[in-house]
């Protein structure tokens, strides 16, 4: 191990057995530990804040290069810089997020002649795609349903079983169908659902334990 | 000088929980790592390695996203330590990587990762910028560039490993389209049925954090991931205990774990 890898373990322990410390002992005097936890935290906040301008140049390089060596893509390429500035430039002049809310260096004319700007691209453009590639999901859960809804094995035709009889409890008709169905579903959903994901929530719970503490110590258990 | 220390009410039986499993993975541990015991194989990490090779082969780049989480999150941190090796293992076989992140912060840890990987094998003149793109914090935002990515570059393989919500259905179903090999791994539930369903391989729940030592060289590393069934058989104990004493009407565990 390097001396710098050495100095970057130590700091790694040191901070994990602190954060994992103060979770169960309060320590108010001499020192409040609680209260340097959540100031140490504040800067890790600040940190992340600037790592966001890592992003920004990233994504800027990339498109940019994209476009000067007129890539198959660089038509998407000069979109995505151009509405990625905008939106920007129209966001710190009026939004939520502006950089001078009470108007006191940016024109409040300026301000009010571009908020309406603002709100056409984050409404009606930005939600709208949001809301139109979230609703993708509806066709891809019923394409991989279909694949997974196969009776192979022993244990694909139960998940086949448990599957449908969920799917047609759900169902708003089912009450009309079998008044049992909607007490099947909701006994698989209770008990063996329920079950399975605790053993598997149990499980991630240890892995973790196991998996902070190698890294703490750099030892391999 | 005076000191003010007590424990904090409440977290006193989670104090003692976390003690008696981290004594319990530990003996587990040195008893395994003694005897040689190795863990269950996982077919999946098995098949890494070969799976790089032919994208080599094919003159197909290899695709590889942490998820969504942030560098602080267990599961990104698992997923890092598995692009190590994918990154390595990509440069040694002349595999082209791309590495899409959705958080800026995993963007430069994974841009140093890959870097790593070329400077280490004395190839770093061949290591393209664009290799790790930030994509967008936005879930749905980085979901479509990372279909879009899937779509274009057409990659042999999709790793897609680490935190991740309802984006990695759409990611995995880009992936089936275009008969990608996937390669999905998460501790996320709710998301355990869909990696499933559309992935050749999976690293599902814990296995996600055995990574690191079982992809190592290190056979007592590989002996000692048999650890955490130390706790599991804590855990079991304690299930079984309270479940005997709740039917005959005792509160004493329950009142124990509230402490």
């Amino acid at each position: 191990m390097s001396r710098r890898d050495l100095l970057l373990q130590v700091i790694i322990f040191a901070l994990g057995f602190f954060y994992a410390f103060t979770y169960y002992v309060r320590v108010s005097e001499p020192v409040d530990l609680q209260a340097l936890g959540d100031q140490l935290f504040a800067y890790l906040t600040a940190m992340l804040t600037v790592a966001f301008a890592i992003g920004l140049i990233n994504l800027t390089r990339v498109h940019v290069n994209s476009i000067r060596r007129r890539r198959p893509i660089w038509r998407y390429s000069l979109v995505l810089v151009i509405s990625m500035y905008a939106m920007a430039v129209v966001s710190l002049i009026s939004s939520p997020f502006a950089i001078d809310p009470t108007g006191a260096v940016i024109p409040p004319a300026l301000m009010d002649a571009v908020n309406p700007i603002w709100e056409f691209l984050y409404y009606k453009i930005l939600v709208s795609i949001n809301a139109s590639i979230f609703s993708l999901l509806a066709f891809f859960i019923a394409s991989a349903t279909y694949r997974a809804f196969k009776a192979r094995s022993v244990e694909s035709t139960l998940f086949l079983l448990a599957g449908l009889l969920v799917v047609i409890g759900q169902a708003p008709a089912s009450d009309l169908i079998w008044p049992g169905f909607c007490a099947i579903r909701d006994w698989i959903m209770a008990f063996p659902t329920t079950a399975g994901e605790r053993g598997i929530l149990i499980g991630v719970a240890l892995g973790v334990i196991a998996f902070s503490v190698r890294r703490m110590i750099r030892y391999s258990w | 000088m005076r000191f003010m220390v007590e424990l904090i009410e409440g977290r006193v039986a989670q104090a003692a929980l976390l003690i008696m499993v981290l004594l319990a993975i530990y003996l587990v541990s040195l008893i395994a790592s003694r005897s040689k015991l190795k863990t269950r194989s996982i077919p999946g990490l098995e098949k890494v390695d070969s799976w790089i090779q032919k994208a080599a082969e094919l003159k197909r780049t290899v695709f590889f996203t942490p998820g969504t989480g942030a560098v602080v999150s267990p599961d990104t941190l698992a997923a890092l330590a598995l692009l190590e090796y994918v990154a390595k293992h990509c440069v040694e076989h002349g595999a082209r990587i791309i590495v899409a992140n959705a958080d800026f912060t995993v963007q430069q840890v994974t841009e140093e990762i890959v870097k790593k990987a070329y400077k280490n094998a004395g190839k770093l003149d061949e290591y393209r910028p664009d290799a790790v793109r930030y994509i967008s914090g936005r879930q749905f935002a980085f979901a479509a560039g990372v279909m879009g990515l899937l779509r274009r570059e057409k990659p042999a393989v999709n790793f897609f490993v680490g935190e991740f919500a309802a984006e990695a259905l759409e990611i995995a179903e880009a992936g089936r389209t275009e008969a990608i090999a996937q390669f999905g791994g998460t501790s996320t539930v709710e998301q355990l049925p869909f990696f499933m369903a559309t992935c050749d391989e999976t690293l599902l729940g814990e296995e996600l954090y055995t990574v690191q030592g079982y992809l190592s060289d290190d056979p007592k590393a590989t002996a000692t991931l048999v650890g955490p069934d130390g706790g599991k058989i804590v855990a079991i104990l304690i299930i079984l205990v309270g479940v005997i004493l709740a039917t005959f009407g005792n509160e004493v565990l329950v009142s124990l774990l509230k402490l």
